[in-house]
């Protein structure tokens, strides 16, 4: 198993982690959390691919998870607004409670 | 690089940089200025300084519209193209910030309206690049200014529950994205789609390739609203501020269209692999296939049991991404991009009158539109208009729209081997036809009930109502008018 394989077994984990994190958590802000996991699991191949591709002297893969994180800070911070509005209204950050819209 | 290549680069970007600036322009007359005015006085400044800063961006855009430019590796690509694109979606921000003076839902309408325009820059770069990190930060610019309008009326739980669930589902798609990128660029060793064309063919059959493809392709259905992603549209469309929904169902459905059609026939065209009857064989034309039949089914057949309009029109979102998802199997961008844009000033028209009518009447229902025809006959006329185009009579827009995706879709292959999804979704659209005409019979048919008085809007968003109407009736009765510019 070379090293790249290597890395990419450990963000396919990272993202499955992430991705039942999201599913199967009722709070919002662990299904953030999930969210932010999946991310990152993308910022590690963007580096994987980087270092053991073809042309590393290209820093492509770098700043692509510069930009990447860079974003993500910013979801978080629109996630966390999200979440305090909605616990002015039901007192609670649970995804279950906020549910009144169906059909 | 040059600084010769970065003045290029700002003349080029100037109405980018006019958008850019109408935002400040509006947060600082906001917020310096008219601290001391009634709401509706602000939403009516905001609106038109909007309006103002968009006009001059259109005008730099129709002065430079034969400008063709390939700057930074495909960070960014100008066509005559994309600059007609990027007019529409000025056109569709302004007739949306002149949405936000029906109803005070907010306080901070300045804000609002400088969001508004912030989206709009989000989607003028997303729809000028071929680079993919150009296309993801500028579609979480638009997807985080949206997320943050439809929660903006803070006095309502629904508000901030539709922006929770567009929020955590949009969050999830972001990083299907970037996970389905991070492939592209492992697979190719680049993130520019004419690069990565020229080396993912090597890869055709890969099981790798294959997951970049369902990952990209899941994504960007979650933008576009395409069942199994579409969970989060109805709560947003019914939740968030009509300004906001409005949106949401039209400049953002353009620019992703527009982005997800040159990913797949500029950046993936070597796999496509083939959804046609009995030769499927793995690649993203299968994937959008099955995409495409299952937003026309599941769309349709929910819009038939809704009462609420605003999940009704979610619904038949959902049935029109199938519908346009049609144009993009068939690979003409200028079917998709007529279906798109048309179907957008529709949304956009059917949203301003669900607007003007929930701020009289306070009632979202399709029972709230009852003897419309008596109460305002210009909404009447206006929402028939808009409700028969999606509905696809002729000669509205939404009949050409559908005319030609559907008419790419059976022309591609050789031996018509799509004939089983075109017949799906004209199956599909005679369905839709029974919920559409429940909508129009209430505002014509259904007697006005006691104690309503008459319903209008203000003289602009009726002018505007008025406008969109005629532009929706002329480029369905010539579409050669449009067509001929998205070539």
């Amino acid at each position: 198993m070379t090293p790249l394989h290597g890395y990419l077994f450990v963000s396919a984990l990272l993202f499955a982690v992430g991705l039942a994190g999201a599913l199967t958590r009722r709070n919002a802000i662990l299904v953030l959390v999930g969210v932010e996991l999946m991310l990152n699991a993308a910022n590690l191949n963007f580096l994987a691919f980087w270092r053991y591709g073809p042309n590393p002297e290209a820093l492509t893969g770098v700043m692509f998870v510069l930009f990447a994180i860079a974003v993500a800070a910013a979801e978080a911070a629109v996630g966390l607004a999200l979440v305090i509005a909605i616990y002015r209204h039901y007192r609670s950050s649970n995804v279950d409670e906020a549910a009144t819209m169906k059909g | 690089m040059t600084n010769g290549d970065y003045y290029q680069l700002l003349k080029l970007l100037a109405p980018e940089w006019t958008v850019v600036g109408t935002v400040l322009a509006i947060l600082f007359a906001d917020l310096q200025f008219w601290r001391n005015r009634s709401v509706a006085w602000r939403s009516a400044g905001a609106a038109s300084i909007l309006s103002l800063g968009f006009a001059a961006a259109a005008g730099l855009l129709i002065w430079k519209r034969a400008v063709t430019a390939d700057l930074l590796g495909g960070t960014l690509v100008l066509s005559p193209t994309s600059q007609y694109v990027k007019l529409a979606l000025l056109g569709l921000a302004i007739v949306t910030a002149w949405l936000c003076t029906e109803g005070e839902f907010t306080k901070h309408v300045g804000e609002f309206v400088a969001l508004i325009a912030l989206a709009t820059a989000g989607m003028m770069f997303l729809v000028s690049t071929e680079n993919l990190l150009m296309v993801f930060v500028a579609l979480e610019l638009v997807s985080l200014s949206l997320y943050v309008m439809t929660a903006f009326n803070k006095r309502s739980p629904r508000s901030a529950e539709a922006a929770l669930k567009y929020f955590l589902f949009g969050g999830m798609a972001a990083a299907f994205t970037l996970f389905g990128f991070s492939f592209l660029y492992g697979l190719t060793g680049s993130i520019h789609l004419p690069t990565i064309a020229a080396k993912i063919s090597w890869h055709a059959g890969d099981p790798l390739t294959l997951v970049a493809i369902v990952l990209v392709v899941a994504g960007f259905g979650f933008k576009i609203a395409a069942v199994p992603f579409h969970l989060w549209a109805p709560d947003a469309y019914e939740g968030a501020p009509a300004p906001a929904a409005a949106f949401i169902a039209s400049g953002s459905k353009v620019a992703s269209f527009f982005v997800l059609g040159k990913l797949l026939s500029v950046g993936l065209p070597g796999v496509g692999g083939s959804g046609a009857w009995k030769a499927f064989s793995p690649g993203w034309l299968a994937v959008v296939a099955i995409l495409a039949t299952a937003s026309m089914i599941f769309g349709n057949l929910a819009a038939l049991a809704q009462s609420s309009l605003r999940r009704l029109l979610a619904y038949s979102a959902i049935a029109h991404a199938g519908y346009a998802l049609l144009a993009i199997i068939g690979g003409s961008q200028p079917a998709l991009l007529y279906y798109a844009i048309t179907y957008a000033v529709t949304s956009v028209g059917i949203f301003g009158v669900v607007a003007v009518v929930e701020n009289r009447t306070g009632n979202e229902d399709i029972a709230g539109l009852a003897g419309l025809r008596e109460r305002s006959f210009l909404l009447s006329v206006a929402l028939s208009v808009f409700v028969l185009s999606l509905a696809g009579v002729p000669p509205l827009a939404g009949f050409f729209g559908k005319f030609y995706a559907f008419a790419a879709a059976a022309k591609l292959g050789s031996s018509l081997g799509y004939w089983w999804l075109v017949a799906l979704a004209l199956g599909a659209s005679c369905v839709s036809l029974f919920y559409y005409l429940q909508v129009l019979k209430q505002v014509w048919v259904a007697p006005v009930p006691e104690g309503q008085g008459k319903v209008a809007g203000g003289w602009v968003v009726s002018i505007l109502l008025a406008l969109l109407a005629l532009a929706v009736l002329v480029t369905g009765a010539a579409p050669e008018l449009l067509i001929r510019f998205l070539k």
